[in-house]
């Protein structure tokens, strides 16, 4: 007897078909293990599990009864979504944290023995039991805050527990601990939904896989019917590669070489990238890549490790000292960290880049406006006229300025992180065409995407990151979608069963 | 931003206008001006307009520096503080040497000084604005009042008064001076990189900062920059007076911040010009100067003030709310 059933589940954004018509269900003392590509429909999925939206159409039942319209109401009937950022209140008690909205109390005056007991037996069954409940939930470790939200979920009786990406920002030490929790959990016949990325704690902890992929459900099997290779083809069946236009180039001597940098979330990583080659990083969330683009642009502090351009040493940790070089990071945040969205395309072309359109400090309206205009034009810009607020054009359009703005530097290192992102497919193809452009003309680029197939599509070579290190590189002519995203999500070289 | 070019389609020109605030606090200042032309016969004479510039000089020097700092998102709660602290010290020493110039030196020194403070503690230790200026604000008048002991300095040096009290060519210098500065404070927002980068910096820090733009520099000297406007108003102060007080500027920093914020620049940084400010000041100094003329109380005056801020604010948060709106969509 199912205790969650999602039954023909679509949910539409506008035009875009966000599921599918998803039906699958779970069962009591049995871990559901759910995966799928960034974009396949998860957090959509989980989020309409949680009440925190609704479908828009078919229906999902807990327990027999509808699922109930608020969070609040889904919590009372015993579903509980960890997530994977904490949502912990730092500066508060272990027993304040595990009792969060749930105190109980006595005309308004709490019950301090009562919970007490309570918080206690919530942390034994998650095998915290012996920590102090007055210790402020900041001191203790990551997994312990955890553990300590599943904790918070169980005082509450929950008899549905969902988790998102629970080992995302742990330290691998500390997976196996959280994965024999939710064992234990199971065993005492709490129904689990745990989704991941990574498909090696799958085939650890669980019993059934469901798939997702575009919004659709396409495979669910226990777990004894699954290998990596044909949950991995399950995930990513689809045609791409025909989109990008990638074309040969040819390459010249190093331009960027990094040895052995470390930095936050980056762990001994040397790489080199040539003049005219487009170099790929593929790591899963948190693997890394974003960080590395980070630390060699000069965007990060505290970086040790020597970036060469040129033969040139880089001075580390100072943005102005990398653009010198010709290091220029594109922030993968556009709307956050690239543009300043309420003021002209011609002001944000001319932003930090004050030498072709200024005189002694000076700025020449006449010069920004004609450059902006000759850039708009080049790049294919679409819009009204270059006076017109950035915020107002499409993503694909106010990529295509900064891919622009980038270019016209003559820069010797770009590196753009996910420059795809939220665009249309139609935009990402013309964008990738800048970008191979400016590789032709000599610069060493880097591209990381949050889709892999979109990286192994446009890259003449790839780094394979995870945890922090590079764990792989692969040529255009050795690329092997399966192997590396094998090996990107932890997985060893070694143990690759071939497809 | 707004260096227009002749190359730009009208159409933008006018949109742009209108999605400032700048439109209706014109038609606001031209609208209390005619009224009180009717209401009061005394209020279109030469004499009454050059006493409303000069009533507003030392407000809206202040307000030239203000703009600078409010488009980067910060605040400078301590510009009257500033004014009365390098005010005195620089009277005071320009009374005890009778050199004119020094005291000049003093004022412009000490108002930097505290500016230099300012723009330390919010560029490189990263203390919020509105904390570390109200501190300074609480500071600076406190130093004031523990050097005079309660007590003005009178008999100042003439150079000292000259550009406070001086005419030229029939005009205040006072005037002339604040004219000029908006004038300097527009070219340098407008048409210098420096300008640019303060744009900038408030529309997005981030982005500012990957684009290559030195952020805490930038802010450091914008209050900088409001520190050396706050001396200069002190020196226009003080010769107006031909004294020095302690509780001098109390209260301007209200009517500097409302008179930047009612000409359109935003609280949220990244927009707003030195000629919404003109208009700010202008449309302050023609309400003050109207309640004076209809005998209406001073307290109201205040009050006044007070509402036009929050207007001013009401109106600055719908328009960024639907700019927000729009760029997500």
């Amino acid at each position: 007897m199912p205790i969650v059933s999602v039954e023909g589940v679509s949910k539409r954004y506008g035009p875009v078909e966000v599921l599918d018509g998803v039906d699958f269900s779970f069962r009591a003392g049995e871990i559901t293990g759910l995966v799928g590509e960034n974009g396949a429909g998860k957090s959509t999925l989980i989020k309409i599990l949680a009440g925190a939206e609704t479908p828009s159409s078919g229906s999902v039942v807990l327990g027999g009864a509808p699922l109930p319209g608020t969070t609040g109401a889904v919590i009372d009937a015993g579903l509980s979504v960890i997530y994977q950022e904490l949502t912990d209140v730092p500066d508060m008690s272990l027993l304040d944290n595990v009792l969060l909205g749930n105190l109980s109390s006595s005309r308004g005056v709490t019950r301090r023995a009562d919970n007490r007991r309570r918080a206690q037996a919530g942390l034994q069954r998650v095998g915290l039991g012996h920590l102090d409940l007055r210790t402020p939930i900041r001191e203790l470790t990551i997994s312990q805050r955890q553990l300590a939200e599943i904790a918070r979920c169980l005082v509450r009786d929950t008899t549905v527990l969902i988790l998102d990406e629970p080992t995302s920002a742990l330290p691998e030490r500390d997976v196996e601990t959280l994965l024999a929790v939710v064992r234990t959990l199971r065993d005492e016949g709490i129904a689990i939904l745990y989704v991941t990325h990574h498909l090696d704690e799958l085939f650890d902890i669980a019993d059934r896989v469901v798939v997702l992929r575009d919004g659709n459900l396409v495979g669910d099997q226990p777990i004894a019917q699954w290998d990596e290779a044909s949950l991995v083809r399950a995930m990513l069946a689809k045609e791409l590669g025909q989109a990008y236009p990638w074309r040969a180039r040819p390459v010249g001597a190093p331009v960027l070489v990094t040895t052995d940098v470390v930095a936050r979330g980056v762990r001994g990583s040397s790489v080199h990238v040539d003049a005219g080659e487009v170099v790929g990083l593929v790591g899963l969330a948190g693997s890394g890549r974003t960080e590395l683009m980070k630390a060699i642009a000069g965007v990060e502090s505290g970086v040790s490790g020597t970036v060469v351009v040129d033969g040139q040493d880089v001075r580390t940790g100072s943005i102005p000292a990398a653009r010198a070089a010709g290091v220029i990071y594109v922030p993968e945040d556009r709307k956050g960290e690239g543009l300043v969205l309420d003021a002209s395309v011609r002001s944000n072309i001319a932003m930090g880049d004050y030498g072709p359109v200024s005189r002694r400090g000076v700025l020449r309206g006449a010069a920004m406006t004609r450059r902006a205009q000759d850039i708009a034009t080049k790049y294919d810009v679409k819009l009204g006229s270059v006076h017109q607020d950035i915020g107002k054009l499409s993503g694909g359009n106010q990529q295509k300025v900064i891919v622009g703005r980038v270019s016209e530097m003559a820069p010797r290192v770009v590196l753009f992180d996910d420059p795809t992102r939220g665009v249309d497919v139609g935009a990402k193809s013309g964008i990738y065409d800048h970008v191979f452009t400016l590789a032709e003309s000599g610069s060493a680029v880097v591209v990381c995407s949050s889709d892999t197939d979109e990286v192994l599509a446009v890259a003449d070579r790839v780094y394979v990151l995870a945890t922090g290190r590079i764990v792989g590189e692969f040529t255009r002519s050795q690329f092997d979608r399966e192997k590396i995203l094998h090996l990107a999500a932890g997985g060893s070289a070694a143990s690759e069963r071939s497809a | 931003m707004s260096t227009a070019t002749t190359a730009s389609p009208w159409r933008y020109q006018v949109e742009r206008a209108f999605s400032s605030n700048i439109a209706p606090i014109v038609a606001a200042l031209l609208i209390v001006s005619v009224a009180l032309s009717f209401m009061s016969d005394v209020f279109l004479t030469s004499s009454n307009i050059t006493n409303i510039v000069t009533q507003s000089a030392v407000v809206g020097i202040a307000a030239v520096g203000a703009t600078f700092v409010i488009i980067t998102s910060g605040i400078d709660l301590s510009v009257g503080s500033n004014i009365a602290l390098a005010g005195f010290l620089g009277a005071l020493w320009a009374h005890h040497s009778d050199s004119g110039l020094l005291g000049i030196a003093g004022v412009m020194g000490i108002a930097i000084v505290v500016g230099a403070f300012n723009g330390f503690s919010v560029a490189w230790l990263g203390l919020a604005p509105f904390i570390v200026t109200l501190a300074v604000m609480g500071m600076a008048r406190g130093l004031t009042l523990q050097f005079s002991q309660g007590e003005s300095v009178y008999e100042l040096p003439s150079t000292l008064n000259w550009l406070g009290s001086a005419n030229f060519a029939g005009l205040k210098v006072s005037a002339i001076v604040t004219i000029v500065l908006f004038v300097l404070g527009h070219l340098l927002l407008s048409r210098t990189t420096f300008g640019h980068r303060v744009y900038a910096v408030g529309g997005n820090a981030d982005a500012a900062r990957l684009a290559g733009i030195n952020v805490k520099r930038v802010v450091f000297s914008t209050y900088v920059i409001a520190a050396v406007c706050a001396g200069i108003a002190a020196i226009v102060l003080v010769g107006r007076l031909d004294s020095a007080t302690p509780n001098a500027a109390t209260g301007t920093e209200l009517q500097v911040i409302a008179a930047v914020v009612i000409g359109g620049t935003s609280l949220f940084g990244g927009k707003g010009s030195m000629i919404g400010t003109l208009v700010g000041v202008l449309l302050i100094g023609v309400i003050n100067n109207g309640l004076t003329l209809l005998n209406v109380s001073s307290f109201w005056v205040q009050f006044v003030q007070g509402a036009l801020i929050f207007l001013a604010v009401l109106l600055d948060s719908f328009n960024t709310g639907r700019l927000k709106r729009a760029a997500t969509s």
